[in-house]
């Protein structure tokens, strides 16, 4: 076994070395991704990027979005994998850097802490030590169809208590007021919860009272979030538990639903879906006498791999990655997924512009299970999900959930373990 | 002479020409078998584990109440999704067999439309159903509605936990009922002329002759229809992760031992989806125990069965 391995090293070495001999100035690195539907895009990218360092190319390589994970850490485990690649924000990315396959970029710490937010750099650094430079991120907020809130007379809404008059007013005149389901279980959790969350509970500095401890996860704001949830039920389509994800959007694009709560992610195909009225996107509102928070997810970092034999061309790809340049080039390319770069920068699709307009000038934060719930079992992720179906359904109450989530985690989350009964 | 010792030859040496096909059985199938239970011993994150754990993997998949209420879900499903395809595929399988079996006009033509659902893909069968299932622009609840049936107006048949698994196992009935029609088929057209017609010259009824003569006659047919649907149940995955998804929604009422075993070998849970492999071998291991004790049970009975007649 072992004596294979060598020899298998051997080759690929060998492999490695006959590119190189054949043109020393030009070195060619891989970038590994989940991204399989922005191709052309990133090439776009990875284009300017080459014609600023004509010695040094990038090939795009990315992998089916499901196995993304699984199969990056087998390649960088067996030595073969790309030399720089997107990285999950938190948990994962996490993992990946304690195992050593990330490169720390503490070199970088100046130019990121000038060009990124506090948040952001959070999302891809452990201990201080930055492993990615942050990349895209998406946002959630509600979609809206404007030609039906036109014929029934309604405004946006600015606080909760008036989506929900607005969700009425629409269920008493026939039309499905939101079209989100739970077939698919994530979305409610994921599209839905989180997207409501911070404005009932707070944002950063909210999320890390929890974090730290200083405040049980069934506190009052959390119950607030699931009772938010709770009244939001009668409003979901009839037999919501049968319409997935993909069925919402049918909903909302073909007029029968009036509102989707969505992420940014969604413009590219409601674009392209050319429904026969318009649309627009309002963001979450907080319940009266609170501030609104968007929740705006960091999702993707580029970091380099500890093991690349070319770590110099990787450090200048990440270098320029964080020049107001790339993160133009990124927003023009990619509508829906956002620079996280703190450069201003111009948004040409109209509705992608709208949907980050709406974060501007808000507090901000990532998904609220995000950062660190998802570190042991039961993960904070599925004790949320769990619950969020359960209050849909009305199998448990608000309280309930909230216990519920604060019994999953102080199972093994310290900070919530002195709020044990 | 020489044509003796030819014989010979061949008595003694007849093992090489299983050869080809014995390299392939052992690569192909012997060899994954014994590794995965081998893994089944590790642990570690990525796709090769590499620490060795012992009998830990099992303990906690029947121990950990995070993975032991799963297996137990995932075998009630399991189990479900067996006593539906008993009951319904291959009693109608038996039932229409008899049928074309008899001189019933137009059979070739009934013969192809129920073996044709067998010839689709299932992810196809699957999104297909999905559709004339879903509340908003399903065919069965606009059908139902329009016969006065109001209450299922928006009923999410694949959305409830009570009725999600039912109507998979429906699905997948109602996908290969062809398989065992044909195979009851062949059985039944097996059965000597000479006994179905001293039977109706005694004034033996149909319904008398199926009873007393096929029924008993198709007894080691029915055993490997049995057999092969067990064995199909126990590997299922594609039909679920078609049509509810890989977790098994809702809430995990249609998971099944294959979809178990995708969700912690191969694919991880959603988001952070690392899968882990040494529990999910182990599950793999569980499962083929499973069918084996099956299968044994089955070929035992049918020694006896040989042997008593």
């Amino acid at each position: 076994m072992k004596r294979r391995r060598g020899l298998v090293v051997v080759l690929v070495l060998a492999l490695l070395a006959l590119p190189l001999a054949a043109s020393a100035q030009t070195v060619e690195l891989t970038l590994g991704s989940w991204r399989v539907d922005d191709v052309a895009q990133v090439q776009k990218l990875l284009d300017a990027f080459h014609a600023k360092h004509p010695n040094i190319r990038i090939k795009f390589t990315p992998t089916n979005p499901p196995d993304y994970n699984a199969v990056l850490r087998t390649q960088l485990t067996g030595g073969t994998g790309p030399d720089l690649m997107y990285v999950r924000s938190y948990k994962v990315g996490q993992d990946l850097y304690a195992d050593g396959f990330l490169e720390p970029l503490t070199e970088l710490l100046p130019i990121l802490e000038e060009n990124y937010t506090v948040g952001s750099l959070e999302a891809w650094s452990l201990d201080g030590v930055p492993f990615a430079v942050p990349f895209m991120a998406v946002s959630h907020g509600i979609y809206y169809n404007v030609d039906l809130f036109k014929k029934h007379n309604l405004e946006i809404p600015q606080t909760w208590e008036e989506l929900l008059a607005v969700a009425e007013k629409l269920k008493a005149a026939g039309v499905i007021p939101f079209a989100n389901g739970s077939k698919d279980e994530w979305d409610m959790n994921e599209i839905v919860f989180m997207n409501l969350l911070p404005n009932f509970i707070g944002g950063r500095d909210a999320r890390l009272e929890y974090e730290t401890g200083q405040v049980p996860f069934n506190d009052e704001k959390m119950v607030s979030a699931f009772q938010a949830l709770q009244d939001l039920a009668p409003y979901l389509p009839v037999g919501q538990e049968g319409v997935s994800y993909y069925d919402a959007q049918q909903l909302f694009l073909l007029g029968r639903a009036a509102m989707f709560f969505g992420g940014s992610w969604d413009v590219a195909f409601f674009v392209a879906s050319e429904p026969d009225f318009e649309w627009s996107v309002f963001a979450t509102p907080a319940p009266e006498g609170r501030p609104q928070v968007v929740c705006f997810h960091p999702d993707a970092g580029l970091g380099l791999n500890a093991a690349s034999p070319h770590k110099e061309a990787g450090l200048a790809f990440l270098k320029w990655v964080t020049s107001a340049e790339a993160a133009q080039i990124l927003a023009d390319e990619i509508p829906g997924f956002y620079p996280l770069n703190v450069n201003p920068i111009q948004i040409q699709s109209k509705h992608a512009n709208d949907f980050y307009a709406l974060s501007e000038g808000k507090e901000v934060d990532a998904r609220f299970v995000w950062p660190v719930l998802q570190a042991g079992e039961p993960n904070g992720y599925l004790l949320t999900q769990t619950a969020a179906l359960a209050v849909v359904k009305g199998s448990m109450t608000p309280q309930e959930a909230a216990d519920y989530l604060q019994e999953g985690l102080e199972q093994w989350f310290e900070p919530a373990m002195k709020f044990k009964k | 002479m020489i044509h003796r010792a030819k014989k010979r030859w061949w008595k003694e040496h007849w093992f090489y020409f299983t050869i080809p096909a014995l390299i392939i059985y052992v690569w192909f199938m012997a060899f994954p078998l014994l590794n995965s239970m081998r893994l089944s011993f590790y642990t570690g994150t990525g796709l090769v584990p590499t620490e060795f754990v012992g009998l830990k993997n099992y303990v906690e998949l029947f121990t950990n109440p995070l993975y032991k209420d799963r297996l137990v879900g995932a075998l009630k499903n399991t189990l479900i999704l067996f006593a539906i395809c008993m009951g319904i595929q291959n009693t109608l399988g038996l039932m229409f067999a008899n049928m074309l079996s008899g001189r019933l006009r137009g059979a070739a033509v009934y013969r192809t439309i129920i073996f044709l659902p067998a010839t689709i893909s299932v992810l196809v069968t699957g999104f297909l159903w999905k559709l004339i299932l879903n509340p908003h622009w399903g065919a069965v609840n606009y059908l139902l509605v329009n016969l006065g049936f109001d209450q299922f107006y928006g009923y999410p048949w694949l959305g409830k936990p009570e009725t999600a698994m039912i109507m998979v196992g429906l699905i997948t009935a109602w996908q290969w009922v062809g398989i065992p029609t044909m195979i009851f088929l062949a059985g039944l057209q097996g059965i000597s002329e000479d006994l179905l017609e001293a039977a109706a010259i005694d004034g033996a009824s149909g319904t008398q002759i199926f009873w007393r003569i096929k029924l008993p006659l198709l007894t080691p047919v029915m055993g490997i229809v049995s057999i092969l649907t067990f064995v199909g149940n126990f590997n299922a995955f594609d039909i679920v992760f078609a049509m509810t998804n890989a977790r098994g929604a809702p809430e995990y009422s249609t998971d099944i031992m294959g979809t178990l075993f995708y969700r912690v070998g191969i694919a991880g849970e959603h988001p952070v989806a690392e899968p882990n492999m040494g529990i999910g071998a182990s599950i793999a291991t569980v499962i083929f125990f499973i069918l084996f004790v099956g299968v044994s049970l089955w070929l035992i009975s049918r020694e006896r069965a040989a042997k008593n007649s």
